[in-house]
């Protein structure tokens, strides 16, 4: 079964952190941005012929998704493609997914040998087999599958796309809604014919309707016309939509059961490489339970914490439940606590920077404080 | 096929056994020996031809050449698969004269590959070697022997008097043109040691390659053969001098010190260095290491995708390994893979990738005299057994 896959990458907008860069390129994991893991999933399953649509400050993303090459998608035909707007329609905004599909009509129709698609964002972050989702779409007959996670609905969370399933039917589906906790929310990954996926574009755009989830999920199930299998995911689901849930879900990934599941559950994760040194460690630093990428220089002390590539943690530091990204330096002395550095920021020596778990302070890219 | 010509191609010689290495060379060519947590020695040569400028690179393969074969690959990790550079694998092969079969010396594998060579139309050819731990702009070295004119330029190094006669030693004039070559000599006139790094014409080497080559008696070497040739035949040979950081890691000894010279804050060898001269390897797709809150890491460095549960001082831990619960590592090369248990103790040691200390073995320990270093090594997949002890400089 041939599938070709396409990634959304505008899909939550985590302030500061997205202000210059799209969700799919933000930093995520110590090594990673948050694509890698879609992308990671799709290749993982054998898929050769990936879109990525992408909208705005898509400039970070194509330097580092490139040709595709780290996750074998350099390819002569199919491979990878960036679907960036056309300068006539720069100007304004998509509505929704079926919309932005519409303008990428020429990447679905090429190619007749595939006959799946499986459109995937990359806002949630999970490491599973999607052969097997595909298998499981085929099997159930059904229009469109829909991958979900239980635990994630509980009455307060915003959910683009909740469904109640009982004995494997689904008996509700709500979208942008608090949904309470006895539904699934959508993980955001759907598989579809190919077929079918192109005509329910035209259809829907010809009636002046665009998203995928109320239009072609939730309408097309409520008027009989589309028929919706749910796929329940058993892995880690992060579900990185706020920059509280960024940071919650970072300093998770230090747990030994998510850390297995996200990196090492049904394939390895694929990213950039970067070609660092491996990371050194001083004579007089502690590093207490925390994930820490190559390249870094740590002479201070860090716990429960996320280190990307090259961080200099320089001594008498005192780094705890913090996210630091590339190529930060905390200085002497300094104190953080609750803290997000983004790329390239200085924390100037004795700096003290103290934030609180449900409001993390952030320091934007290139800053010195 | 249209072939670019090439200013400058290089040779890098990569079939050695290099069986000082013992145990770790039993599976593995030299070349492929893992080095610095997540590198392997052939990535220092080959990521100084490409931080160098040099975009053509030929292989030459012969003993155990599977790992290596499957390292180098296209040449990507090192931008050698582009569509006018290659990271060529160059291993013996059959031919119609029968002039053919193993390499029989260094001299001989390239004259093997003179049709290779000869595609790239190239003014000069680098031969390097595959098991030395440097940073070198071969460039610079190119542009020398340019500007002197040479046939041959060869790269020299300042050792210790009392050391030259373990080295092909080059007695030069003053402006440094070479007027004598002696291999090992029991009574050195100098002090330069050639570090097996050469420059020469191509138009220069291909002939006498060709008359080695039908010379009987030779044992087409480098240093016995070529050089000597060159000299007797009236053409201009240079040493360059080099003052940076080089290893000869065809030893036990000399790989573990070499791993532990890039230990410290100003480390003898810095691999960080300029960030133009960086040192590349094939990536191993692994995630960031987990620190654990009951471990300890001093003076060490670790790679990426290992979990540290224990006590790690002064050693290099490569990718994917494991350091248990009370374990402790110390004065140790680990290689890619390693799973050391808990209360397990490592000194003075070199466990070979995915070997395995089980809970509270011991493996190693203290130096009685630090000249005759007694390392512990453990082979590819070796186990020791669990409460059980692997004496200092003993293998498994």
């Amino acid at each position: 079964m041939k599938a070709m896959g396409i990634i959304f990458t505008n899909d939550a907008s985590l302030g500061d952190l997205t202000d210059k860069r799209t969700m799919a390129s933000l930093p995520y994991g110590g090594r990673y941005r948050q694509v890698d893991f879609a992308l990671s999933n799709l290749s993982s399953a054998g898929i050769r012929h990936i879109g990525i649509i992408a909208r705005h400050n898509f400039q970070s993303l194509m330097n580092h998704v490139g040709d595709g090459e780290e996750w074998g998608l350099e390819m002569e035909e199919g491979g990878l493609e960036f679907l960036t707007p056309y300068s006539q329609s720069a100007n304004h905004s998509y509505h929704g997914k079926l919309e932005s599909l519409a303008d990428a009509m020429d990447f679905l129709e090429y190619g007749n040998d595939d006959e799946m698609v499986i459109m995937i964002d990359s806002a949630v972050v999970s490491n599973l087999d999607l052969k097997d989702v595909l298998k499981a779409h085929v099997a159930s007959g059904c229009d469109v599958t829909v991958v979900t996670k239980e635990g994630i609905c509980n009455g307060s969370k915003m959910i683009d796309l909740a469904l109640k399933v009982e004995d494997g039917k689904v008996t509700d589906i709500v979208v942008d809604y608090a949904a309470p906790a006895e539904y699934v929310a959508s993980m955001d990954i759907f598989v579809l014919s190919k077929k079918f996926l192109i005509r329910s574009v035209k259809d829907m755009l010809a009636r002046d309707k665009y998203h995928m989830d109320r239009d072609l999920v939730m309408g097309g199930w409520q008027h009989g016309v589309v028929s919706v299998n749910t796929y329940p995911f058993g892995g880690v689901a992060q579900f990185n939509e706020s920059v509280q849930e960024y940071f919650e879900h970072s300093l998770d990934l230090i747990n030994e059961d998510v850390r297995q599941d996200i990196f090492y559950g049904a394939h390895p994760v694929y990213t950039k490489v970067r070609d660092r040194v491996p990371t050194y460690y001083g004579e007089d630093c502690h590093i207490d339970n925390c994930l820490a990428a190559d390249g870094c220089i740590l002479e201070g002390n860090v716990k429960n914490s996320v280190l990307f590539r090259q961080v200099t943690v320089c001594a008498g530091a005192q780094v705890d439940e913090c996210v630091i990204m590339n190529d930060t330096v905390v200085g002497e002395g300094c104190e953080l606590k609750y803290v997000i550095l983004d790329k390239n920021v200085t924390v100037t020596p004795g700096a003290k920077l103290i934030g609180t778990r449900n409001n993390p302070i952030i320091i934007k890219r290139g800053e010195t404080v | 096929m249209y072939f670019q010509k090439k200013r400058v191609i290089a040779m890098l010689l990569a079939g050695g056994q290099g069986s000082r290495l013992k145990v770790l060379t039993e599976k593995t060519a030299k070349p492929a020996v893992p080095f610095g947590g997540k590198y392997r020695i052939i990535d220092f040569p080959l990521s100084n031809c490409v931080n160098s400028g040099i975009d053509t690179v030929g292989i030459l393969t012969q003993y155990q050449p599977l790992e290596l074969n499957e390292y180098i690959g296209n040449g990507q990790p090192w931008n050698l698969n582009k569509t006018h550079s290659c990271a060529q694998v160059l291993p013996p092969y059959e031919r119609h004269d029968k002039k053919s079969g193993w390499y029989k010396g260094t001299a001989n594998a390239i004259y093997q590959n003179i049709d290779f060579v000869d595609r790239f139309d190239p003014d000069y050819v680098v031969v390097l070697s595959g098991d030395h731990i440097y940073k070198m702009d071969y460039a610079a070295m190119v542009a020398y022997h340019e500007e002197h004119g040479a046939s041959a330029t060869i790269a020299v190094r300042n050792v210790p008097l009392s050391e030259a006669s373990r080295f092909g030693i080059l007695n030069t004039n003053p402006d440094n043109t070479i007027y004598e070559f002696e291999e090992k000599p029991a009574k050195p006139k100098s002090t330069n040691a050639s570090m097996g790094i050469y420059c020469f014409n191509w138009k220069d080497l291909r002939n006498a390659l060709l008359v080695d080559e039908d010379d009987p008696k030779s044992s087409n070497d480098f240093g016995k053969n070529i050089i000597p040739y060159l000299l007797n035949n009236g053409h201009k040979l240079m040493a360059y001098p080099f003052d940076g950081y080089w290893k000869d890691v065809g030893t036990i000894s000399s790989l573990w010190e070499a791993n532990m010279e890039l230990l410290g804050k100003n480390p003898a060898f810095n691999l960080r260095g300029d960030e133009r001269f960086k040192i590349y390897a094939r990536n191993s797709a692994m995630p960031s290491s987990y620190i654990d809150e009951a471990s300890r890491i001093t003076n060490a460095f670790v790679a990426e995708g290992s979990s540290i549960y224990g006590t790690v001082k002064h050693s290099v831990i490569s990718v994917g390994c494991t350091v248990g619960k009370g374990a402790l590592v110390e004065d140790s090369v680990v290689m890619p893979g390693v799973t050391i248990e808990d209360g397990a103790i490592v000194r003075n040691a070199i466990l070979g990738e995915n070997s395995k200390v089980c809970k509270n073995a011991v493996v190693g320990g203290a130096f009685d005299k630090d000249e005759d270093r007694k390392i512990s090594v453990t082979s590819k997949g070796a186990v020791v057994e669990a409460g059980s002890v692997l004496r200092p400089g003993d293998m498994l």
